[in-house]
């Protein structure tokens, strides 16, 4: 029973140091470069993307992104060099350090309107609902790599699962910050799925969640509410809230097949469209792309997340392979709720587009997750050898 | 056992990455099939709605038509102007903007109280016109404050201006902003809301070929409504130019002579003057100290100047040479945003000088209709040349006495010598032998009572009475006694000065009932025939001949001192009030000792050159006295001046 998923696999951890004579063709060959050019790919687009949105220019937005993304890259080799046990072992670590930041925040932080989200530190906003969604995830794979598989069928057992994903989901849940808390908890609903929790407790959860969304519907505040309600008709206000939907509805569909050119976007460039450097960045490749530009984009979204998928299966350590479902499922439920908002099939609730929206903290988080799958996939490598 | 249970949870696992692998297949399918949907199902929809984000449609209003005399001298025009907008919504305080706007170009309280109601009508985002008729100075100041108040923008706008002033008021007419009637009504599309529209006079009368038609212009804008970038979608038409028949040489002329009558100009600055103005408030609000000169009559008083109308027209073809009315106004005045003193002294003028009374002003035709009466009786075969009747001073008809003008007689007069003296008598028996109903139709034949194709709204149709038209409108039956009151052109009977000048054309030329027209080059057409006899007609003419050349005609001082060119016409002295028989008895009281609204009014009709006729002239003034003395020297000074300058 222990064989499989025992912790017993997991090299000690000066492993890779002791194999030196492969070590560098291994680590060469371990390298997911095919991700890694994914990667570019998409940081290409985020820049070209930036730039057009200042209406062709570096400034402010464009040059930054660069910045950032060789900073993002570095910071995924840095993480990438830890080794994974070190990462599983100090998992804890990370989700305390998270939910105290989450509780400071509450205290401090800076917002709009009694919402706070961020922190400002030297400039910088740092918004630490962000990195809390991948502590979440690391700490739930951490909690089920050391679990038996029998415990699963223990109710006892999740107790501390609640307690790890509940924690932070009602922190940022409070801040208020609807979208990022509900992509937290679905994030981590897929690290409990793939972790094998019994079917029975998946349909008894999805029953529950069904039973709460009309308690969940009164305890939501006025403007998530409205919302929610002029997502489901935008012509309850279509000079308000219901706006944005509209104009970006109106962006992507005037883009049509090929898009009205680079820089050429009329709904982007005069205006109409808001957040077209954040969250609506979608809307305007679209609208300066058409179809095309929208499916060269979600299929290198697809892709990145197909290769995680396929690295998942690879994976002999539990921890790594629920880790690299959740850093997948985390991009996933990214790029799927942009773009869904942004198309008008959800409510607008935040989300930015990963590696192409400007700002660094999802982007960071992004790096950080990446870097550890390739943390675990180095660490695989020295398995098999 | 535990290998097979351990093979089955890796089983289950594996299962549930193929269950996500699934959940993601599905969820990115479901992203392509929207965007499939918005981009390129609905892709035309989408692609409509955002170019109605980006362009704005404006009207770009057309270049109002000029209108420019006879000659080519230009009577109305465009002038560049700036109209001044301000959107509410963009404003943080629309009556603050206001008052710091006022401080800037003259808006008084009333107004900004206006454009605060207007403002509450109309969508915020909708600009709205604060003033369209501002100047480069006026645009500098507002300019230089322009960052305290966001929301105001300038519009490079035509002016109309009317460069001939009073003297082309009741002519020009103006024009003035399109209205909701306007609309209502038909005249013009709705979308022409900003534009401007002839309210009066040619103005009103030619509107469609001034106007032209408006273009359209793309204007790309931000989400803000900024525009960006202006493209002309299509241009404006402008509207067609047009040369009337007036002279304005003449037109001047003809309003300084009938302004001036008998009187005498002098200076405003006598003392006189000042003494009869503080007097007098009526005589004070009749006259204008921007002109510099009022009038004084032969007695020594201080007057305004002449109530009246001089209609010239050309016998042959209608053609108008200059149609004045006096007072008259300043169509510039009225073109913009009048303001209230200004429109006060206009309201309050004695003499109302917004009514253009050459088509608007009916009057008793008086004696000038007695050729309508000779010329029915003539032509019903009733006299002859030679038919005499005897004047001894009055006529009794049943019971009651009606009496010629000269109370002595003039005896035993013929048709001729009736027309030169004016014999009242005369025409009191024809009239009861010939009867109403073939005056009546003489006079329709002359266009008496009937509104001519000036086209120019407002015009009054006048009256010819008859004994249909008695019973229809006032239920009694005609008498003998209003016969013989409309044979010498009193009573019921009213024409309007350009009637009068329609007579007097027709008369002249004999053969066509010409209609008027002011706009050079239209069609003489097919005048219909008059259908009289040109025996008649000259019989007619003769006596109107005798009026200026007999020696006891009643204009005999006013024949034209010109080399071959005499004037035939006729005079006419049109009683306001009834004379009763104690004022009779004691001796009519002269003209000039009675109240100026009591006075009679004086008529000239004329025609000349004598043997060619060429112009036929009408001159009414109102309260002028007589038509000899008052009427008949404006209309030879007139008459002269055509012909000296040979227009």
């Amino acid at each position: 029973m222990k064989k499989l998923i025992s912790p017993r696999h997991v090299p000690t951890f000066s492993a890779p140091l002791q194999n030196n004579s492969g070590a560098t063709t291994g680590w060469f060959r371990a390298m997911p470069w095919l991700m890694i050019l994914v990667l570019i790919l998409i940081g290409m687009v985020g820049v070209l993307s930036l730039y057009s949105a200042a209406h062709g220019a570096w400034r402010p937005w464009a040059s930054m992104h660069a910045m950032r993304l060789g900073l993002g890259f570095t910071l995924m080799m840095v993480v990438a060099m830890i080794p994974i046990q070190f990462i599983r072992r100090y998992a804890i670590l990370w989700w305390v350090l998270a939910v105290l930041l989450l509780a400071v925040l509450e205290v401090i932080g800076t917002g709009k309107g009694g919402v706070q989200r961020w922190f400002s530190i030297a400039g910088f906003n740092l918004q630490p609902s962000e990195p809390a969604k991948l502590a979440v995830i690391v700490m739930l794979a951490a909690y089920f790599h050391g679990l038996y598989p029998d415990m699963l069928r223990y109710i006892r057992t999740y107790i501390p699962v609640i307690l790890i994903i509940m924690v932070p989901f009602a922190q940022v849940l409070l801040q208020p910050d609807l979208g990022t808390s509900l992509m937290l908890l679905l994030a981590a609903a897929v690290v409990v799925f793939a972790a094998g929790i019994p079917r029975w407790m998946v349909m008894t959860v999805f029953g529950l969640v069904l039973a709460a969304i009309p308690i969940g519907w009164s305890m939501l505040y006025p403007y998530q509410k409205s919302r929610i309600m002029v997502f489901l008709n935008p012509d309850l206000d279509a000079l308000g809230a219901g706006y944005q939907i509209t104009q970006s509805k109106i962006a992507l569909g005037s883009g049509g097949i090929v898009g009205k050119g680079y820089l050429q976007g009329s709904q982007s460039h005069l205006d109409f469209l808001p957040e077209r450097q954040t969250d609506f960045i979608f809307t305007m490749i679209g609208e300066e792309f058409g179809f095309f530009g929208c499916i060269y984009v979600i299929g290198l979204y697809t892709a990145l997340i197909f290769l995680l998928i396929r690295y998942s299966f690879a994976m002999k350590i539990n921890f790594s392979r629920l880790l690299v479902i959740g850093v997948a499922a985390m991009i996933s439920f990214y790029v799927t709720v942009n773009i869904a908002m942004v198309s008008g099939m959800l409510p607008v609730v935040g989300a930015p587009l990963p590696l192409i929206s400007y700002g660094g903290t999802a982007m960071m988080t992004v790096f950080l997750g990446l870097g550890m799958v390739i943390s675990a996939m180095l660490n695989e490598k020295d398995v098999h050898d | 056992m535990i290998t097979r249970k351990a093979k089955q949870f890796e089983h289950t696992l594996s299962r549930r990455s193929f269950l996500l692998t699934a959940g993601q297949v599905g969820l990115t399918s479901a992203l392509v099939g929207r965007l499939f949907y918005l981009q390129i199902m609905e892709s035309s929809r989408y692609e409509a709605l955002s170019n109605r984000n980006r362009f704005d449609y404006k009207m770009l209003p057309p270049s109002r038509g000029r209108i420019f005399d006879s000659q080519g001298r230009l009577l109305a025009g465009n002038a560049e102007a700036y109209a001044l907008n301000i959107v509410p919504s963009y404003t943080k305080d629309l009556y603050q903007s206001l008052q710091v706007l006022s401080d800037l170009i003259a808006l008084d309280d009333l107004y900004i109280a206006e454009l605060m109601e207007k403002a509450e009508k109309q969508p915020s985002y909708l600009p709205l016109i604060i003033r369209d008729d501002l100047t480069q100075r006026e645009v500098a100041r507002v300019v230089v404050r322009a960052p305290e108040l966001p929301g105001v923008s300038f519009d490079r706008i035509e002016k109309r201006i009317y460069p001939q002033g009073l003297l082309t008021g009741h002519l020009t007419g103006y024009v003035g902003r399109v209205s909701q009637d306007d609309i209502a009504s038909g005249r013009v599309l709705p979308d022409m809301v900003n534009m401007q529209n002839g309210k009066s006079g040619v103005e009103r009368a030619l509107e469609d070929e001034l106007r032209g038609l408006p273009g359209q212009e793309r204007v790309l804008v931000n989400a803000l409504g900024r525009p960006i970038k202006k493209s002309i979608e299509e241009p404006a038409i402008p509207g067609a130019d047009i040369n009337l028949t007036i002279d304005i040489n003449l037109q001047s002329y003809a309003t300084s002579i009938l302004r001036r009558g008998r009187n005498k100009p002098i200076s405003f600055s006598d003392a006189k003057v000042k003494r009869a103005l503080a007097a007098d408030p009526e005589l004070a609000s009749a006259v204008s100290e921007a002109e510099g000169f009022v009038f004084e009559d032969s007695l020594g008083r201080v007057v305004p100047p002449e109530t009246g109308s001089v209609v010239v027209i050309d016998i042959e073809t209608g053609a108008l040479k200059t149609i004045v009315s006096t007072p008259t106004f300043d169509p510039n005045l009225l073109s913009r945003r009048i303001s209230n003193a200004e429109w006060s002294k206009l309201v309050n003028h004695p003499r109302i000088p917004l009514l253009d009374r050459s088509i608007k002003g009916q009057y008793a035709p008086g004696s000038t209709f007695k050729m309508i009466v000779a010329l029915a009786a003539l032509e019903a075969g009733i006299i002859n040349e030679k038919t005499q009747f005897f004047c001894p001073g009055h006529k009794d008809v049943g019971n009651a006495r009606f009496h010629c003008w000269f109370k002595y007689g003039h005896g035993n007069v013929n048709v001729i010598n009736a027309l030169e003296q004016s014999c009242d008598v005369f025409f009191y028996e024809l009239a009861l032998k010939t009867g109403i109903k073939r005056i009546a139709s003489m006079a329709k034949k002359f266009g008496i009572g009937l509104p001519t194709d000036i086209l120019i709204p407002g015009e009054k149709p006048g009256l010819m009475p008859d004994k249909k038209w008695k019973e229809q409108n006032i239920g009694q039956v005609w008498t003998p006694g209003e016969t013989v009151v409309a044979s010498i052109g009193q009573g019921y009977v009213l024409t309007t000065p350009i009637q009068l000048a329609v007579m007097m054309a027709r008369l002249a030329n004999g053969k066509v009932q010409i209609n008027p027209h002011l706009k050079q080059g239209a069609p003489d057409a097919n005048f219909s025939e008059i259908g009289v006899s040109e025996a008649s007609l000259a019989i007619i003419r003769r006596g109107m001949e005798a009026v200026l050349g007999g020696s006891k005609g009643t204009a005999r001082n006013y024949q034209l001192d010109l080399e071959g060119i005499k004037m035939a016409g006729k005079t006419g002295t049109v009683q306001v009030k009834r004379i009763t028989k104690a004022e009779r008895d004691r001796g009519i009281v002269d003209n000039m000792d009675r109240q100026w609204k009591f006075r009679d009014h004086a008529l000239f009709v004329g025609y000349a050159p004598m043997e060619k006729p060429k112009y036929a002239i009408a001159v009414v003034i109102e309260h002028g006295g007589s038509g000899s003395s008052s009427a008949a020297p404006v209309a030879r000074d007139i008459m002269t001046y055509l012909f000296e300058q040979n227009l």
